[in-house]
């Protein structure tokens, strides 16, 4: 009896494994398959590693987030009395155009109540801070500490002081994810402010520069322009700054954005009036 | 006593795995190179215990990690699953034709895997993500792993002992 029930034993645990093996393969696919649609497994599995592992891996590699920070501070004093320096000079400059703005400021204001215009066409969602970033290998993705649970939806538009820092793909309670310009995946419709030329832009691959993916009439903008939003996509709002035309070619332009997505403490979330 | 026979050299190698992946994916402005040598050391870590500690938990440590990785580091799935299962699996197929090899040999597959993995993933990504082809992130993770391969394999066998 012993011997049958050996061999009984071994060839459950080998049909165990096997089976295990041959399911976890499938599911992987499945997965794999099932990630370009809006399946509800897939959109748990991106919901509970936003929620649950991010934290987890934040904690794990705080070491290095210690001795990173305090490098960074290091490099801050050392450059501490240039910088000061620059400062002055620069709050002496600013004092002169603190006077011209203030001026200009009321003087707009009188012209916009003439002209019966609005202020502006955003709506203020959230202002959030950053938790984590995977912006050096493959994407360029941040993590903010706000979600749907402050109203942040999918496809709202991130800013930051500088102008357009990206879009909203993914939202948790707590927690929402945001795709930067700069990623390869993510396309924006803009136009050019003295010309008023339509284009798509979307990531370089070097992470700096926005290339053109289509150009309407194929209508080259100049080396200088400043582009901004076009909202024709209804997406992201119209007139957010974006970059600045660098280097024009043939059939394309780069544009070096604005924003500098290396310096990204707060963001705010917004959307259209 | 107890406590150092409960951390074997298979526990040691998976903490290494649970450390180097979560360094990885948190990006650290001032120092890319670390999320990048982290990055190595995951895959170099994964094919040590393919290589050496082969058991059938690796597939569902396969599927964890290579869900993970794609969803934070690219927000789809897909290159990095399809990379790690087809690595242990063409592992099993081959393991009759590695055993025969010498240590060195083995030491050479083992750099060359790391590459292909690399490789593979970029691929991958450029083919179902659409994310670019980059050359300079490439030699970026030939050059670390040039630079980590024979410390890393070094501590690992220095665990294993």
């Amino acid at each position: 009896m012993a011997p049958k029930f050996q061999i009984k034993v071994f060839q459950l645990s080998r049909f165990v494994k096997n089976f295990t093996i041959i399911s976890v393969v499938t599911l992987s696919f499945l997965l794999v398959f099932f990630s370009k649609t809006d399946y509800y497994l897939v959109n748990g599995i991106k919901n509970l590693s936003s929620s649950v592992v991010i934290p987890i891996t934040r904690f794990i590699s705080a070491p290095v987030n210690v001795f990173s920070s305090f490098i960074n501070e290091y490099n801050q004093f050392r450059s501490l009395k240039f910088e000061n320096k620059i400062l002055q000079e620069e709050i002496i400059r600013l004092k002169k155009w603190q006077t011209l703005a203030i001026q200009n400021s009321r003087e707009n204001k009188v012209l916009k109540k003439l002209l019966n215009a609005t202020d502006n066409n955003l709506t203020l969602v959230k202002t959030t801070s950053l938790i984590n970033r995977n912006d050096t290998i493959y994407s360029k993705l941040i993590n903010l500490n706000a979600g749907y649970e402050d109203n942040i939806k999918i496809n709202m538009s991130a800013i930051n002081e500088r102008g357009l820092v990206g879009k909203v793909i993914d939202t948790t309670s707590n927690n929402s994810r945001v795709i930067l310009l700069t990623d390869p995946n993510l396309s924006i419709s803009v136009k050019s402010i003295s010309d008023g030329i339509f284009s798509l832009l979307t990531g370089h691959g070097d992470g700096k520069y926005l290339v053109s993916s289509f150009v309407k009439e194929n209508k080259m903008p100049r080396l200088g322009d400043i582009v901004v939003t076009s909202g024709t996509a209804q997406i992201f709002p119209v007139d957010l700054l974006v970059g600045k035309v660098t280097k024009v070619e043939k059939n394309r332009f780069f544009v070096l954005p604005f924003v500098d997505f290396k310096n990204i403490d707060y963001v705010q979330i917004v959307t259209s009036k | 006593m107890e406590f150092s026979k409960f951390f074997n050299s298979t526990i040691k190698l998976n903490i290494i795995l649970i450390i180097s992946f979560s360094i990885s994916v948190n990006s650290f402005i001032l120092f890319p190179n670390i999320n990048n040598s982290f990055y190595v050391l995951f895959h170099l870590t994964f094919i040590y215990l393919i290589f050496y500690h082969y058991h059938y938990y690796l597939y569902l440590v396969a599927l964890v990690y290579g869900i993970l990785f794609d969803i934070l580091l690219l927000n789809n799935m897909g290159a990095h699953i399809i990379t790690f299962l087809s690595l242990l699996m063409l592992f099993v197929l081959l393991r009759k034709y590695l055993i025969r090899l010498n240590s060195f040999q083995i030491i050479f597959i083992y750099f060359i895997t790391l590459i292909i993995l690399l490789l593979f993933e970029q691929f991958l990504a450029n083919l179902i993500h659409n994310y670019t082809f980059n050359i300079s992130s490439i030699f970026n993770f030939i050059l670390i792993s040039l630079i980590i391969f024979i410390p890393t394999v070094f501590l690992f066998t220095k665990l294993d002992k």
